[in-house]
């Protein structure tokens, strides 16, 4: 009953990743990116509208990874112009330009009826005029035949043996695939060199550029990255739902649950932001009404016996209460689960546990099983 | 070659789409704007748009002026005054009040609205915000964001409850405007809503009021002090804790009253996407101005406002771009930030931040 369902997994899952991006710029140099929606939703859109065959030198047949680097190239273009203004600034400016700009791009996003036939509600994947729509293939030759394509009802089914997977696991696996090899990218650039300037760079920036670091550099090009693989999430994001709309790719409010992801989950930690979005949808689908994997409200109405449900508390019943604070509402526990982690958890749930542990869970857990405490 | 070809002829369609533009008809139109007429309805409309982003702004500007806290949860207490402005009006308004008795209702409610909001920001204050000061202060931001959440779901729960529509405006408060606000009035050759000429007096009166509590009281000599130089004012002996809880209070007052005012306007009214609605235009207006100084909010008010109304003018008449008026307000901050970061009025880095 508790376990969430596929589809919200998946979106956990890119939007994760997206969590992820905004976590290494913002958790690991201390720029608050809040306009990073602007990539995420720039890598979705660019995947749509591809699709639909509207983009000259891209064919609406381009396979499916190509179409997320590609997009990724683009925002990492993006990036590399709104960061070179907006590093003059840091602190609360730097914040203020980022949101700025993206809120530029966000009205034009949902003004410009070039991008989709009614750019207030989004682009459809529908395909080039008189093509059907395209099925998103992966596109990595010997691995396309195994028809692996994601997409929530337009993807693969697969058998595997005893194992027998729909569509939208299908999907899952590969979106997890996507995010998994992203994780690992990230990973190895905040291990390296590179990272550790980063780091240095949120602790005191003055002493790092008086080592000798040309700190402006080192953040353009971490936002640069960033960029990329939010706009990778975004590709993700539309290629399993089929649409996006301004509203869910462009506004500054995507950013802010990627930020809320993060502060959950651990800023500052690259593992975290996916925590964080796993508590954020789990809550979300537990509180919602029909909670396709089991949810709160029906438990509640199958088990609270009748007279419960309708014993009178000051001119509510149970059941009217119920209804009233639980259902659908989950953004205002969320809200008071961020505040209490930024008052009491300012670690978040993975920096917390590190801090317990002594450092990072994979090399704690493996140093006390081989019992070198 | 082939690939050159495919660009040059997808060109046309991606440019012929976003690049009509009828020159000609577009000088017409200019002849048109700047007819006296015109340019005078147009001036009037942007002075009421300036009331009403002063009026948002000016306590999102005291707050951070004083304390460095940039309240994101402030456009989520412009909401709530809206509808705790028309919850009054509603209630104390009858088919038969008159002109007369609909203005005092509305002063009550102003006044309601101020103590009620100045409540809950000195609640959110001590309980939430003292806990940061000795954090980074990037903490202080996050929290007021997770305040905004609680605050908009809140709302959204009980407008759901009583069966009203919190996407879009609340009716019945926008009905209790008294009759001259519905009315156009002339004004020489050209004629203005009584709305907007009541904004005006009313954003002014505002400023006045806040003006003359920073230069003309012994407290507004303390909170400048305080926006100065805390540590020093702290030296001299005075509770700057104290002050802070006083200035957020106040801040959060003003934006409730903003919301009052706001509840009446049709372009604006009582609903939960104003948080968000009034919260990135008075971002804007604070920032342009320079962060923290009263004086430039006043100024980039009056800029916003009137770019607003110009390009309102010009997507009513000759450009078909809805998003028209609100692409130029958050390019105003970015060309602002770029130009000069620190706002018209800021001194650099203002508190460290």
């Amino acid at each position: 009953m508790l376990l969430p369902d596929v589809e919200t997994m998946t979106a956990v899952l890119y939007f994760g990743l997206f969590a992820m991006s905004f976590d290494f710029i913002s958790g690991y140099t201390g720029y608050l990116s809040f306009g990073h929606a602007v990539f995420y939703g720039t890598g979705a859109y660019f995947v749509i509208v591809a699709a639909n065959g509207k983009l000259p030198l891209v064919p609406h047949t381009t396979p499916f990874l190509l179409l997320l680097v590609l997009g990724g190239l683009l925002a990492t273009v993006l990036a590399l112009v709104i960061g070179v203004v907006s590093f003059r600034l840091s602190g609360v400016y730097f914040a203020m330009v980022t949101l700025g700009v993206s809120q530029v791009v966000y009205v034009l996003v949902r003004d410009w009826g070039f991008l989709a036939s009614n750019p207030r509600d989004g682009p459809f994947v529908v395909g080039p005029e008189g093509a059907t729509a395209p099925i998103f293939s992966v596109g990595v030759p010997f691995v396309d035949p195994l028809n692996l394509d994601i997409g929530v009802l337009t993807g693969d089914s697969v058998v595997l043996g005893p194992l027998s997977l729909g569509s939208t696991e299908v999907s899952f696996y590969m979106v997890g695939l996507v995010v998994l090899v992203c994780y690992f990218a990230l990973q190895r650039l905040v291990h390296s060199p590179f990272g550790r300037v980063l780091v240095a760079i949120r602790e005191n920036e003055e002493r790092a550029r008086a080592i000798g670091y040309d700190t402006f550099r080192y953040k353009l090009a971490a936002f640069a990255v960033s960029g990329f693989f939010a706009a990778v999430a975004g590709g993700l994001f539309a290629g399993f739902r089929r649409s996006a709309s301004p509203d869910n790719a462009f506004f500054f409010l995507v950013t802010g649950d990627a930020l809320l992801a993060a502060i959950i989950g651990g800023f500052g930690t690259l593992a975290g932001p996916l925590f964080g979005r796993l508590l954020d949808e789990t809550v979300r689908e537990f509180l919602s009404k029909e909670g396709a994997g089991g949810g709160l409200l029906p438990y509640l109405r199958d088990t609270l016996p009748e007279s419960v449900l309708t014993t009178d508390i000051a001119g509510l019943t149970v059941q009217g209460a119920i209804e009233t604070f639980l259902n659908g509402h989950a953004s205002l526990y969320i809200g008071l689960v961020f505040v209490a982690f930024v008052l009491f958890v300012p670690g978040g749930l993975l920096g917390s546990v590190r801090e317990r542990l002594g450092g990072p869970i994979a090399k704690q857990v493996a140093a006390r099983i081989r019992g070198e405490d | 070659m082939s690939a050159l070809l495919a660009v040059l002829s997808a060109l046309p369609a991606l440019v012929a789409d976003l690049a009509t533009l009828p020159l000609v008809s577009y000088v017409d139109t200019l002849g048109q704007f700047l007819r006296p007429s015109t340019l005078v309805g147009v001036f009037v409309r942007g002075l009421s748009k300036s009331a009403i982003y002063v009026m948002i702004a000016s306590g999102l500007t005291l707050v951070f002026g004083l304390m460095g806290v940039l309240n994101f949860a402030h456009g989520s207490l412009t909401m709530i005054g809206a509808y705790l402005g028309g919850l009054v009006m509603v209630l104390a308004v009858t088919g038969a009040s008159g002109t007369v008795s609909r203005f005092a209702f509305f002063l009550v409610a102003v006044l309601l609205v101020f103590g009620a909001l100045s409540a809950l920001g000195g609640v959110i204050e001590v309980g939430l915000i003292r806990p940061l000061y000795d954090r980074p202060p990037i903490y202080q931001i996050l929290l007021t964001f997770g305040v905004t959440l609680v605050l908009d779901e809140l709302v959204r729960i009980v407008t759901l409850f009583y069966g009203l529509q919190p996407i879009s405006e609340w009716q019945a408060a926008l009905g209790t405007k008294p009759e001259p606000l519905t009315a156009t009035i002339r004004l020489g050759s050209t004629t203005v809503s009584g709305l907007a000429l009541f904004e005006i007096l009313f954003g002014v009166v505002t400023v006045a009021a806040v003006w003359a509590f920073l230069t003309r009281t012994r407290y507004g000599l303390v909170v400048r002090a305080g926006s100065e130089d805390s540590e020093m004012t702290e030296a001299l002996g005075i509770d700057v804790r104290r002050v802070f809880t006083t200035v957020f209070a106040l801040g959060t007052g003003i934006a409730g009253i903003a919301g009052a005012l706001l509840m009446w306007d049709p372009v604006w009214g009582a609903s939960v996407p104003l948080a968000a609605e009034t919260l990135l235009p008075a971002f804007v207006v604070v920032i342009v101005g320079g962060l923290g100084t009263f004086r430039g909010t006043v100024v980039a008010a009056l800029i916003v406002g009137m770019v607003d109304a110009v390009t309102t003018w010009w997507f009513v008449n000759a450009i078909e771009f809805t998003g028209l008026p609100e692409m130029f307000i958050f390019l105003i901050l970015v060309v602002t930030l770029v130009v000069r970061p620190q706002g018209l009025f800021g001194v650099a880095e203002v508190g460290g931040h």
